[in-house]
């Protein structure tokens, strides 16, 4: 029970560690992709930024040179070839003939005639797109109406001002100048659409470089976020397998890097723990040998005292009155401190065998209530022990190992609750569940949770003749063996209860391990006082 | 089951102890005696072999841990020609060697370090198997059990079996077709209390199906019921 729920704790947080640390690795590789995304895009952004600024500006200013060099040539040769006070069809023709030789740009020519009202002459006269003085915005004819000074640095009453517009979207150079000496204004309009069309394939191209540059750095970012985690994936797993105990977990070390420096710290950490383990496992082992060899070497001499004790025992009941009533004491002692060496020994090499895991079940089919009355019949507990179970309670379990138990529990309840013992028996689903209830003062809290420890004894000042100091906790190992526990509480009516659960069929537990050989049944402890 | 001193009329069981350690050899010898059995002993399986040719004792203690051939090999050596109980003394801690001891033979065993009264109480079990106590004969098919001259003949011929395999069959047969449970059987054979090993009923039953089933793995006439334990089917 104990064991199982153990179990599952640990495979949930195993589960939980895979998906924490899978979490983790996406994450680090998702903040990889991010940084060299980032880089990437700023040095993208950047580079192409400035290509791009830089172009414009040199493909602007070229166009927008060229056209205005042109238009300033054109007014030399026509607009100031004209009259004074032009008329609107001569300012038109001279408009006309400026843009005549294929350039690329309108001209308006605005003047005054003789009767001061303003005459305009456009080479663009087309009824929707025609270029008029509206399309020329007011800061720039106030700019070019403008008469500058005339100083040493400015030899021009006016000059030429152009200004970039958008009309409808469409990018416009405008271009304004007057004719020195009275001549007229005249205004160019060009369309930068060409160039515009230019920069904008241009800034196109360069999107998609950067785009591409995006793409190729989360690429290498995936490469580079492989090379680095899937090592550090295979150091997780390794460290996992460590943890679980698989000590012979070693990593292939390739290449120098900080990686494999550490896949090297890796492996000596390992090896040194699975140095120290079997260290650790082999002086465990040593002692854990001793303490079997020990009882074992004691048995023999055990036996032979044993079966002498046993007459000399004899002789005191048949009251011969042959021995010396000095001697009778002494041969009483040794007799019973014989029985007490006797399970002690058996005791120690219980425990061994648990600690060896050489312990088997031997099962057979019993019933419960039957098996519980000649425990406590066999050792003359009938009148202390109160008995609440139902005969036909049938079970598959080792009834020595129960009687082990039961002895155990029901012995340490007598001891220090006094009688009356209460024991019931209850089916609970699958299992067998078995209270031995008593009524003395209950276990102190200090010492609850120790009194399934090996040699615990509750008080220093207990005196030795209370056992063994095993007895709990080979109850303990008993039932663990069945695949059931022991819990021991204290009751809120007073007395302590030791709860004992058993699987109904501890079959399943012998399954898996055919070669069973099984515990030999015998002479348990405690069942001296069954002769007569 | 503790009994004092013998009738008058009862003949003094003779025993032979194999056991090669002095202390416990002596001890078991003294509390045996007392216990008012004759006993002859071994310190190796050799001697004890050499001894049981000589003095035909009705029962042998017989020690797993020996110098030289073990008591399994004794214990095996002795079943080649001879019925006679054998009692093994086990060390607990190995537990194979109840199986292997049991397998080679063996009637019953003690676990040392054994009581005198206990080892006592197991031989003269072990004894009283042999004992008559009914007049009549049953048949079984071709398996006939004499209960007067304890005998069990399969198609006339005579079984050769231990008394505890005999006690076993007896024991089957007064409840033809009763399921019987291995504390029952251990109870009414072996006279074991609660706790006994019902690997000891297991192993008898496979020795003594071994010579009175025509095909010992797919038996016919002791059937194990599952859950239970055994069964002697009525003849067909």
């Amino acid at each position: 029970m104990t064991e199982g729920r153990r179990g599952g704790l640990r495979g949930w947080s195993a589960a939980r560690g895979a998906v924490s640390s899978g979490l983790r690795f996406t994450s680090l590789r998702l903040r990889l992709v991010v940084v060299f995304g980032l880089v990437a895009l700023t040095a993208a952004v950047s580079a192409s930024g400035i290509a791009y600024w830089l172009n414009r500006e040199a493909v602007l200013t070229r166009a927008q040179d060229a056209a205005l060099d042109d238009f300033e040539r054109e007014m030399q040769a026509h607009a100031s070839t004209l009259p004074l006070h032009p008329t609107a069809a001569q300012l038109e023709v001279a408009a006309r003939q400026m843009t005549e030789d294929g350039r690329l740009f309108s001209v308006l020519l605005v003047a005054e005639d003789a009767d001061g009202t303003q005459v305009r002459g456009s080479s663009d006269t087309s009824a929707l797109h025609g270029f008029t003085l509206e399309d020329v915005p007011e800061p720039l004819r106030k700019a070019v109406d403008k008469e500058q000074p005339i100083t040493s640095g400015n030899k021009h009453a006016y000059h030429l001002y152009w200004q970039r517009v958008v009309d409808e979207d469409r990018p416009y150079l405008v271009g304004g100048a007057k004719v020195i000496g009275g001549g007229p204004t005249g205004y160019m309009l060009k369309s930068l659409e060409p160039e515009a069309k230019d920069l904008n394939s241009l800034a196109w191209s360069l999107g998609i470089a950067t785009g591409l540059a995006l793409v190729g750095a989360a690429l290498l970012a995936q490469a580079a976020a492989g090379t680095v985690l899937k090592p550090v994936h295979r150091l997780g797993i390794a460290a996992h397998r460590l943890g679980e105990g698989k000590l012979d977990t070693r990593l292939r070390v390739s290449g120098t890097d900080e990686l494999a420096e550490l896949s090297r710290t890796f492996n000596r950490a390992a090896e040194s723990l699975e140095k120290q383990v079997a260290d650790m496992s082999a002086r465990d082992e040593a002692s854990r040998r001793f303490v079997a060899d020990m009882s074992h070497e004691l048995r023999t001499p055990l036996t032979a005292i044993t079966a002498v004790t046993e007459v000399l025992e004899e002789e005191l009941d048949a009251e011969t009155g042959s021995l010396d009533p000095m001697i009778e004491p002494a041969v009483r002692l040794v007799v019973s401190e014989t029985r007490r060496l006797n399970d002690l020994v058996e005791n120690l090499m219980e425990v061994t065998r648990f600690d060896a895991g050489t312990a088997r079940l031997v099962l057979d089919d019993v019933d419960i209530a039957d098996q519980i009355t000649a425990c406590i019949d066999a050792r003359a507990w009938l009148d202390a022990v109160e008995l609440d179970a139902e005969r036909g309670i049938m079970a598959r379990l080792d009834p020595r190992r129960l009687d082990v138990i039961l002895a155990n529990l029901i012995g340490n309840a007598l001891k220090h609750g006094g009688s009356p013992v209460r024991v019931s028996v209850r089916e609970e689903g699958e299992d067998l569940l078995i209270e031995v209830r008593d009524n003395g003062p209950g276990i102190a809290e200090d010492v609850l949770p120790h009194v399934f420890d090996r040699f615990y004894k509750a008080s220093a000042s207990r005196p030795r003749s209370e056992g063994s100091g095993l007895g709990l906790s080979i109850a303990l190992e008993n039932a663990h063996i069945h695949g059931g526990g022991i819990i021991a509480a204290n009751s809120p009516k007073g007395g302590a209860v030791f709860a004992l659960r058993l699987p109904r069929d501890a079959s399943p537990l012998i399954a898996e391990d055919p070669g069973h050989s099984g515990d030999a049944a015998g002479e348990g402890s405690g069942r001296e006082g069954n002769g007569g | 089951m503790r009994r004092h001193g013998m009738g008058q009329n009862e003949p003094v069981p003779s025993l032979l102890l194999i056991e090669d350690d002095d202390a416990i050899r002596t001890a078991l010898e003294l509390s045996l005696t007392r216990q008012g059995h004759r006993v002859a002993t071994a310190a190796s399986g050799e001697d004890g072999l050499k001894l049981l040719r000589e003095q035909r004792p009705d029962l042998i203690v017989l020690d797993v841990m020996l110098p030289g051939i073990d008591g399994f090999e004794v214990c095996r050596r002795i079943r080649r020609t001879d019925q006679l109980p054998i009692i093994l003394l086990t060390a607990r801690s190995d537990d194979i060697d109840v199986v292997v001891g049991l397998e080679s033979g063996a009637d019953d065993y003690v676990v040392k370090p054994v009581q005198g009264r206990v080892l006592d109480a197991r031989i003269r079990a072990v004894l009283r198997r042999g004992e008559r106590e009914a007049n009549d004969s049953a048949t079984f098919g071709n398996v006939v059990i004499d209960r007067a001259a304890m005998t069990v003949t399969k198609n006339g011929e005579d079984l050769q079996l231990t008394p505890t395999e005999l006690r076993l069959l007896l024991e089957l047969s007064r409840r033809p077709g009763q399921a019987l449970s291995r504390q029952q059987l251990l109870r009414l054979v072996w006279e074991h209390d609660y706790l006994g090993d019902s690997r000891l009923v297991d192993a008898c039953v496979q020795r003594l199906r071994a010579k009175v089933e025509d095909v010992p793995s797919s038996p016919t006439l002791i059937r194990t019921v599952r859950g239970v334990g055994y069964r002697l089917d009525a003849p067909q």
